[in-house]
């Protein structure tokens, strides 16, 4: 029931935003998603003449990154470190696997959408197993006893199979580092979620559960940042160039080839 | 004419066997050369004490021990690029010195904070002189998969780069210098990289006689 619902926004919602993109898909279209460290190509200026993505809006980039930059700071590093103090690694796990099953009708309809069947139907299973016997997605049976591990899909990366460009580099305020036709696709997968909190009309009620995500999200990862920051020369374009590498990375979705 | 295109044809036949001859000769194994140096640097971390060391003597055998598995040479010609053939030899060296000095604090800062997670390889894979070795930092909670890039120099594997969560330290590092480059040019970099180095220096320092206060 919740699942056609799901499924329902979530292709409303896109049909409408694919009417608003399909401009972008003149830019940058059809890029070459894959990393070869292997290959000299890797290192050498050729692959830099047309970086990953053009950076157009980088003086507005800039500033929402030092906006961010002092939030993460003053506001989100200090809670979830206050966080991390209180609840226990265990809970924390526990929460990122509730927050990650309810977004797994959003990945299997993904998965579909970019036509990886046996993922899509591994997230499926992993679905209707952690929210039975995970005790609604409490535990992570699937990967642990069947050894389904988690999929990587979202509406970004559908839209970038479908060969839609990544438009350009986009700083998102309390949010961080996307390309345009990413945050899109994050904003409707979002919306996708919505039937999940139609129960819930209070705004403060779905704003504290948000936070709650963000703030164990962020717990998980401290002194990430700030190892980034001290290291680099400019944290800027190290973020910028450490979030396509890593993107480019969770979507090859490649099993390491042996020996070749 | 027709000779010429037999000499061509030979050529190019000699071409395409003489790898698959190499192939077949015995070649060292980079994940087998690598397990003896990852054992090295954990027996050294296991024994370390960081907070007795504000001088930190430990850096410096760290630092001596990767020696034998990086190649701080190669590393720097990728991590330069272009600029790097400009440069003469003298520059090139004390390039390299000042590069291996920030990657000494940079990761030094990281080593300290080793709490005994295992590293668990899991595969490699060969092409030509290239190789790349997986691996995975556990420490039971969560694991992290760094990929070592090594090239053949005579029989011994050579890291040239370190790729953490599919992030290259070589590009990254490569894409900030290529601004600091076009802005400020090489001797700009240079003072770039001495100021850094000593910033993170003075931290360390800084932390050591707080602690002793």
């Amino acid at each position: 029931m919740i699942l056609s619902k799901i499924l329902t926004r979530f292709l409303v919602v896109l049909s409408f935003f694919i009417l608003l993109l399909s401009p972008l898909s003149l830019y940058a279209a059809g890029q070459n998603e894959t990393t070869d460290f292997l290959s000299d190509d890797f290192y050498e200026d050729t692959a830099d003449v047309a970086p990953e993505t053009g950076d157009p809006l980088e003086p507005f980039n800039r500033a929402v990154f030092q906006l961010n930059d002092h939030a993460y700071t003053y506001i989100f590093n200090p809670v979830a470190k206050g966080y991390s103090a209180v609840v226990p690694f265990d809970i924390r796990h526990i929460i990122d696997n509730f927050f990650t099953n309810l977004e797994e009708p959003v990945v299997f309809i993904n998965c579909l959408l970019q036509g990886r069947f046996s993922d899509a139907g591994s997230t499926i299973v992993r679905f209707l197993a952690n929210s039975t016997i995970g005790v609604g997605g409490l535990v992570d049976f699937a990967n642990r006893e069947i050894g389904l591990e988690p999929v990587e899909a979202t509406l970004g990366e559908t839209l970038g199979v479908w060969g839609i460009g990544d438009g350009f580099y986009l700083v998102v305020p309390f949010f961080g580092p996307s390309t345009l036709r990413d945050f899109t696709g994050t904003v409707i997968d979002s919306l996708a979620m919505t039937p999940y909190y139609t129960c819930i009309d209070k705004w403060s009620v779905k704003t504290g559960i948000y936070a709650e995500k963000t703030t164990n999200d962020l717990s998980m990862h401290i002194g990430e940042y700030e190892d980034l920051k001290k290291l680099s020369f400019d944290p800027y374009i190290a973020l910028r160039n450490s979030y396509f590498q890593y993107r480019k990375k969770i979507r090859e979705h490649r099993v390491f080839p042996e020996n070749e | 004419m027709k000779n010429n295109l037999l000499i061509q044809l030979t050529l190019v036949c000699f071409f395409l066997v003489t790898p698959l001859v190499s192939h077949g000769a015995q070649r060292p194994d980079p994940t087998e050369q690598m397990k003896p140096f990852v054992h090295k640097v954990m027996e050294i971390l296991k024994n370390a004490d960081f907070k007795e060391d504000p001088k930190c003597i430990i850096c410096k055998r760290l630092i001596d021990v990767s020696r034998e598995r990086f190649d701080f040479n190669e590393m720097s010609k990728r991590v330069l690029g272009r600029t790097w053939r400009k440069l003469n030899k003298e520059e090139r060296a004390d390039f390299v010195d000042l590069f291996t000095r920030l990657l000494q604090y940079a990761y030094i800062g990281k080593l300290e904070q080793y709490t005994g997670q295992k590293v668990i390889f899991r595969g490699e894979r060969i092409r030509g002189k290239r190789a790349e070795v997986k691996t995975e930092l556990n420490d039971g909670q969560q694991s992290v998969a760094v990929s070592y890039i090594m090239l053949l120099e005579d029989d011994q594997w050579m890291i040239y780069d370190v790729i953490i969560e599919g992030v290259s330290l070589v590009r990254n590092y490569r894409e900030q210098f290529k601004e600091i480059l076009r802005k400020e040019k090489y001797s700009g970099l240079v003072r770039q990289i001495e100021k850094k180095v000593k910033q993170l220096e003075e931290e360390r320092k800084k932390r050591f006689s707080q602690k002793i206060k």
